[in-house]
């Protein structure tokens, strides 16, 4: 469904990712794990569109879309929740869902999808009134799934939803987040430094170093293989 | 006694309506996109004479004329927009502030100058056949033309405050100030926000222009304005379009307070300490948003 071909993409002169090439099927949960700075955010910005590679393709359902600005990609159905979920904390709860449905096909369908956002988050219901501002960091996280689900993307990118918040709440988080790709056969891409969390939820990983992708298995493999335990899950 | 005072706070809240008016173009386009247009001014002065030239030539009432110099002042912006501050849309914040402050502080000179080899630097006026009347009622003298500058003030308040907070484009406007990268993100293209935002700033320099070719104006008014629109949005802060109003009406009221108790001599001067005031003890302007 989404594939990239040997991208390489450079910050100024500083190049964040090497000859790097993923897929992910429709339906399907992927995580890119790896630790700080090791280009994971770089690689959601390659496909949302806010970093534009130098070398390679980026492939949607068929189509070369590298060239695409981020708001093409949106129309198209590729949506991001960004690191720090970006709310505009300025506006209603209600107006920041709106924003979500912004785009012309999205616009129609709006109340429908308010109304089905509404049942997997009753508690932003009861806050559309208020400014994104005053919910709480859970509540927030929230919104921000929400308004992306809003715009009914064909694939989700998630970018470190769990930053910030209490254990509790980001185990509630990744569970709708797997509700959701479950009920709806909707495909997900996350990025995540909290590894093992990331890997209990997703159907394969990608393992990011450097810039460049340096392995790739089933979620269950990478969980139990000797290496994954020593780098980042602080065992063996 | 009494009478003479209120009289010159009715002045002071007529003033105030023109500079909420004047200032509400420039916090748009500041609010949105850091762009400090300080040809601003020289906009408004532009349409003082589009208005003069419409009444001359062609007799048209200067407040009719509004229908045609809004759409024109648009398209105008949006041309403005196109050729010279498009490019900026990539520098972060700061840098788009100083940059388009650059450019548009060349505008300023050069459409000043401009008009003033085309038309001369003659104070000029569009006097309409009610352009004396006033209402008298309890010894109190209010010109039509006041109450017409009071209520376009209110008016296209109202119509931009609903425009932003009720139709999805303005929405989108208010989304892509907070956070163009987040707006980009909900499918916004924020290039072409920009551009019709930038276009409705300057089709809102038009409104002020007419209230001001019905008194008196001279191409070196568009520094003056400029300077009366800054000091609006130091006072008010760019969160909201009362709030500009508000700011607007603020220093009004203030220049006719400081003509009653300092003299007429020193009104300039007010806005300015103002100015120096609200930027050293409460910069974020009267409303407490953003400044």
């Amino acid at each position: 469904m989404l594939s990239l071909e040997n991208i390489d993409a450079y910050y100024m002169d500083f190049q964040a990712l090497w000859d790097v090439s993923m897929y992910v099927e429709k339906g399907e949960m992927v995580a890119i794990i790896g630790s700080n700075g090791a280009g994971k955010s770089s690689l959601l910005k390659i496909i949302s569109g806010f970093l534009k590679p130098t070398k390679g393709k980026v492939i949607f359902n068929g189509i070369e879309i590298q060239h695409a600005e981020p708001q093409d990609r949106v129309e198209m159905g590729i949506s991001l929740i960004p690191e720090g979920r970006r709310l505009f904390s300025d506006m209603t709860v209600l107006e920041n869902l709106e924003l979500g449905a912004y785009t012309k096909k999205a616009r129609k369908e709006k109340d429908i999808t308010l109304e089905w956002v509404f049942q997997v988050f009753p508690r932003i219901k009861e806050r559309i009134n208020q400014t994104a501002r005053t919910l709480s960091g859970g509540e927030q996280q929230m919104l921000a799934i929400a308004r992306a689900l809003m715009s009914r993307p064909k694939v989700l990118l998630v970018d470190e939803a769990s930053l910030g918040l209490a254990p509790i709440i980001i185990q509630t988080i990744y569970k709708t987040i797997q509700e959701i790709n479950r009920s709806l056969q909707m495909t997900i891409i996350i990025v995540e430094q909290n590894v093992r969390l990331a890997l209990e939820v997703v159907n394969r990983g990608y393992i990011i170093e450097n810039g460049r992708i340096v392995g790739t298995d089933t979620a269950d493999a990478l969980l139990n293989s000797e290496d994954v335990k020593k780098a980042y899950l602080a065992l063996g | 006694m009494v009478t003479a005072y209120i009289q010159i706070l009715i002045y002071g809240l007529i003033n105030g309506a023109l500079y909420g008016l004047v200032g509400l173009g420039l916090a748009l386009v500041f609010g949105v996109m850091s762009y400090l247009n300080v040809a601003h001014g020289a906009l408004i002065m532009i349409a003082s004479y589009a208005c003069f030239w419409l009444f001359h030539l062609l007799k048209v009432d200067p407040f009719l004329s509004s229908l045609l110099i809004v759409p024109c002042f648009f398209l105008l912006g949006v041309i403005i927009y196109k050729i010279l501050f498009d490019s900026l849309k990539r520098f972060p914040e700061g840098q788009k502030t100083k940059n388009s402050l650059l450019i548009s502080f060349g505008l300023l000179l050069i459409l000043s100058n401009l008009v003033t080899i085309l038309w001369t630097a003659d104070e000029r006026a569009v006097t309409p056949h009610y352009a004396g009347f006033v209402i008298q009622f309890f010894g109190l003298r209010i010109p039509y033309i006041g109450i017409g500058a009071v209520l376009f003030a209110v008016v296209v308040s109202i119509l931009l405050d609903l425009f932003l907070s009720k139709t999805y484009f303005g929405k989108g406007i208010r989304a892509a100030s907070q956070d163009h990268e987040a707006a980009a993100m909900m499918g916004i293209n924020v290039g072409t926000t920009y551009l019709i935002s930038f276009g409705i700033g300057v089709a809102l320099a038009g409104i002020p222009g007419i209230i001001v070719s019905l008194s008196s104006f001279n191409p070196s008014l568009s520094f003056e304005l400029t300077n009366k629109a800054l000091v609006v949005i130091i006072l008010a802060g760019v969160g909201s379009v009362y709030g500009v109003l508000l700011g607007g009406f603020a220093l009004g009221l203030a220049e006719a307070i400081g003509v009653l108790f300092i003299g007429a001599t020193y009104r300039e001067v007010i806005g300015l300490v103002l100015f120096v005031l609200f930027l050293l003890l409460r910069p974020q302007g009267l409303m407490g948003k953003r400044s």
